[in-house]
Parts: C-alpha cells; sequence; structure tokens
C-alpha cells in the first residue's frame, strides 16, 4: 500500500501540516494500517491541544500599557522644566495613543461580529439551498461547518438507501471487495463486527459525502431494523454543531483515524451507544486486521 | 504616514502573539518576565520596523512574513540570554502539567516546539527564527515530543472509557 517509507519526521510533518496534499494522503493511508503510529499522532495533537490551552488566553488579554513600542526618539519634549504641567502636551499625545489602540481594537471587533454575521448567514443560505434538492452544485461555503455536518449527509444516506430493497451495493459476502473499494474511493476500509450486539452486517457502498464520496455500511437487527455506519474523511474543522431532530433516527457521531463516522438508525440510545462503543474501538484497534485490497 | 500606519498595525498584533510565546519561553518564570522580554524584543526591533529614518517614507519596512519571523527572532535571542542561568527554585507547580513539562525542556527544544505547535509557524520560518537548518529544528521538534509524551494529556473525567470520543448527536 505504502511503497515508499514514511518516516517519523513524515508523522509530525502531518500533524503540523507540512505536507503536499499527496503525501498527506500516503501518510494517513499508512497511520489506517498502523494505529500505534496513529496513536503517536493522536498524542501530539493532545500535546498541542493542551499548548494552547495553557496559552492561548495571554494572547487575548489586553497587553499592559506598558507594553508598547517605544517612541521614535526623534521630537524632544516641549518643555521639560521640572514643574508639573497638567496640559503637557506629551501627556496627552500619549493618552490618545492608548485610545487610539483601544478605537482601532473595538473597531476591528465590531468588524469581525458583522463578518461572523454575514458569514453565518450565507452558511445558512448555502444549506438551505442544498437541503431544498436544488440542481446547482453545492456552493463551496456549506462545508463541514454547517450545522447539518456530517450526521446530517449520514441522515441522507440512511433515508435513501437503508430500508431499500438494494441497501447495499456489495453485500456481506463480498467483504474484501467491499473494503478494498472503500479505501481507495473513501480512504477507509474498516468494517467494524457488530454482530455480538446482535447487528449483522449486510454490505456497504459509497455514498456521496459532504466534500468527498463517504462510505456507507449497513447492519440488521434481527427486527428488521437497520443501523448504518456512515463516514468520510474529516477536514479538520471544528466539529459541527449539535444536528438538528431527527424523527425517529438516533444518531451518534465520533473522529477517529482522519475520519468522521456517523452511526444511524431507528434503535434505542443504549443499543446505539454499545454500536457505537465497539464501532469506534474497533476502527482504532490494533488487533483490527484491515483488509486487504484483492483478498 | 501609512508606514506609520503598518507598523501601528503589525504592533497590534504580533504584540499579544509575541507574549503568548514568551510566556511559554518562561514556562517556569513568573509571567513577569515575559512581558520584560516583549518589551525588549520591541524596543530591539523598533529600528528595523520603522526603517532607517523615523519618519522616513517607508522604503525600510519590511514585509510582514519577515518582520514576524524577525520578532520572533529577537524575542528568542533575548530570551536565549535572559534563561541562560539556572530555573528559579519552583514553587507551587503551575497547575497545567504540559506547562511543567515544557520548563523542564532545553531552550531550544521548547523554541522549537512552541514556535511550530503554538505559534502555527511553518518549518521553514521556526528554523528562521532558531538560526538552525530545518532539519535541526525538526530534529528539535521531535525530541521536544518525545519527552512530553508521558505526560497523560486525556480529557480528565469518563473519557477513559473506549467510547468517551463519542458525541450523541441527537
Amino acid at each position: 500500500m505504502t511503497p515508499e517509507q514514511i518516516t517519523e519526521a513524515d508523522l509530525h510533518a502531518l500533524v503540523d501540516g507540512e505536507l503536499a496534499p499527496d503525501r498527506r494522503r500516503a501518510v494517513e493511508d499508512h497511520l489506517l494500517q498502523h494505529p500505534e503510529e496513529a496513536a503517536l499522532v493522536e498524542g501530539w495533537r493532545r500535546q498541542n491541544a493542551a499548548l494552547r490551552a495553557a496559552f492561548d488566553h495571554v494572547a487575548h488579554e489586553t497587553p499592559p500599557t506598558t507594553l508598547r513600542r517605544p517612541k521614535a526618539p526623534a521630537t524632544p519634549g516641549p518643555i521639560e522644566t521640572g514643574a508639573i504641567h497638567w496640559g503637557r502636551p506629551s501627556a496627552s499625545r500619549a493618552t490618545r495613543r492608548v485610545d487610539e489602540a483601544r478605537r482601532a481594537r473595538r473597531k476591528k471587533a465590531l468588524l469581525s461580529g458583522l463578518l461572523t454575521l454575514v458569514v453565518g448567514a450565507l452558511a445558512a443560505a448555502a444549506i438551505f439551498l442544498a437541503l431544498s434538492g436544488g440542481p446547482k452544485s453545492r456552493p463551496p461555503t456549506a462545508s463541514a461547518a454547517d450545522p447539518q455536518g456530517y450526521a446530517g449527509r449520514a441522515e441522507v444516506a440512511y433515508q435513501t438507501f437503508a430500508q431499500d430493497a438494494r441497501a447495499v451495493e456489495i453485500d456481506a459476502g463480498r467483504k474484501g471487495e467491499l473494503s478494498a473499494w472503500l479505501l481507495r474511493r473513501v480512504g477507509f476500509g474498516l468494517v467494524p463486527d457488530l454482530s455480538p450486539l446482535g447487528l449483522r452486517f449486510l454490505g456497504g457502498r459509497v455514498t456521496p459525502g459532504l466534500r468527498e464520496p463517504a462510505g456507507f455500511l449497513v447492519y440488521e437487527r434481527d427486527g428488521g431494523d437497520r443501523l448504518a455506519l456512515y463516514f468520510e474523511r474529516a477536514d479538520g474543522g471544528a466539529t459541527p454543531g449539535p444536528g438538528p431532530r431527527r424523527g425517529f433516527l438516533g444518531a451518534i457521531e465520533w473522529r477517529a483515524a482522519g475520519m468522521a463516522f456517523v452511526l444511524i438508525g431507528p434503535v434505542s440510545a443504549e443499543l446505539l451507544q454499545a454500536a457505537g462503543e465497539r464501532a469506534a474501538a474497533e476502527v482504532i484497534a490494533p488487533q483490527a486486521t484491515p483488509a486487504e485490497p484483492g483478498r | 504616514m501609512t508606514n506609520r500606519d503598518d507598523v501601528f498595525h503589525f504592533e497590534e498584533t504580533a504584540a499579544p502573539r509575541l507574549r503568548r510565546y514568551a510566556r511559554g519561553l518562561c514556562a517556569g518564570y513568573p509571567a513577569a518576565e515575559a512581558d520584560d522580554l516583549v518589551q525588549a524584543a520591541l524596543e530591539r526591533l523598533g529600528p528595523s520596523l520603522i526603517g532607517p529614518s523615523p519618519r522616513g517614507s517607508g522604503d525600510g519596512a519590511p514585509q510582514p512574513a519577515q518582520a514576524r519571523v524577525a520578532a520572533y527572532r529577537a524575542l528568542t535571542d533575548l530570551a536565549r540570554q535572559k534563561l541562560r542561568g539556572p530555573a528559579p527554585p519552583r514553587g507551587a507547580p503551575s497547575h497545567a502539567p504540559i506547562v511543567d513539562a515544557l520548563a523542564e525542556l532545553p531552550f531550544d527544544e521548547r523554541v522549537a516546539l512552541l514556535l511550530v505547535a503554538l505559534e502555527g509557524l511553518s518549518y521553514e520560518d521556526a528554523a528562521n527564527v532558531c538560526g538552525a537548518t530545518r532539519e535541526t529544528t525538526v530534529a528539535r521538534l521531535i525530541r521536544a515530543r518525545a519527552a512530553l509524551s508521558g505526560l497523560d494529556l486525556r480529557p480528565a473525567n469518563g473519557a477513559r472509557r473506549a467510547g468517551g470520543h463519542l458525541r450523541v448527536v441527537k
């Protein structure tokens, strides 16, 4: 799968965003096959987050007023006789500078607030357009940042396929082929085994995702209820906000190995949680043997 | 006049970041040390930012990216001199284990880690700040991360379960 050697430096470069897209893909694929290295990467990301948590607040404090660039030494003070000059021009200039700084900061905050509102409105409009089924292609603003996010996509896929007579493109009998296909198109080919929870694997397919092709695996319970696991390469952006109420379907979402996973189905919250935990564990577990393409 | 405005703008955005970086560099020291460093760095930067003549027409003003590297570099150089001696006797450990671990790192490794992981500089820029090659900088970064890898940085409560990172959407 990975012809060139992936070094530890590559793993760091992945965390630090220093890889070209092709190389990044190669390293991410490598991590899927090597969970212990994926755990290293995860640990470094946690370090980064801990560093930011420890120090980021400093950048948001107002710097102490003493912390200003020293004035250009050109202009000598106006009157320095030792007397007290209440209206000393230099003093008022200093205050003016501080005021100026505050005003600039306030203006910036106001602008960014407005910008946020506008972006939010645009995103909402884009989502509305996307959901109302317009034939035009989705505008780029409707990304994973939209409130529907991966869960919304997962639900659309569920409604489309899960109850269909042809719910899956490749059934469980050809699991190896399915895995290879998903790995190639979606970037992730593991099929979690949920049979201990009474969930029989039916098969899967490739389905349109938010940005890239997504994987869609279907499981069935004895009663006939179907559960689907949807996954797509996560873009690393902010986790989308809580999804809207969606009828009787429960959904649970997590991220691992650079992918966003959504498990969705009309089952109890407990079963959903249990199945989610099991699937999440399998997806990253070292003993899970990824299907080799062509097996 | 526009030059002056540029400088002013740079100062507005750079000073908070430099303070953040300085606070990281001075892990284990009082916060005032960090602010002193930033103040000194801004003083040292003054002429290079404004250009040869304080009221000049702006031809001496460096590009923002260069100014950024120059600012971090000035701060780093000053910190290297200032923090050369042994760290002051530590009082109570800070509340964040990562801060304590950071304080234990060799200076150059701390610099590399903070520049890349906290300040978001590219390897190239970080190397320029350190005055080292890119390879050396990356090697320091790797050593720093390895040294910190013993920390347990997982979220504290309830997250030990396998599904702790699961989020119930509905």
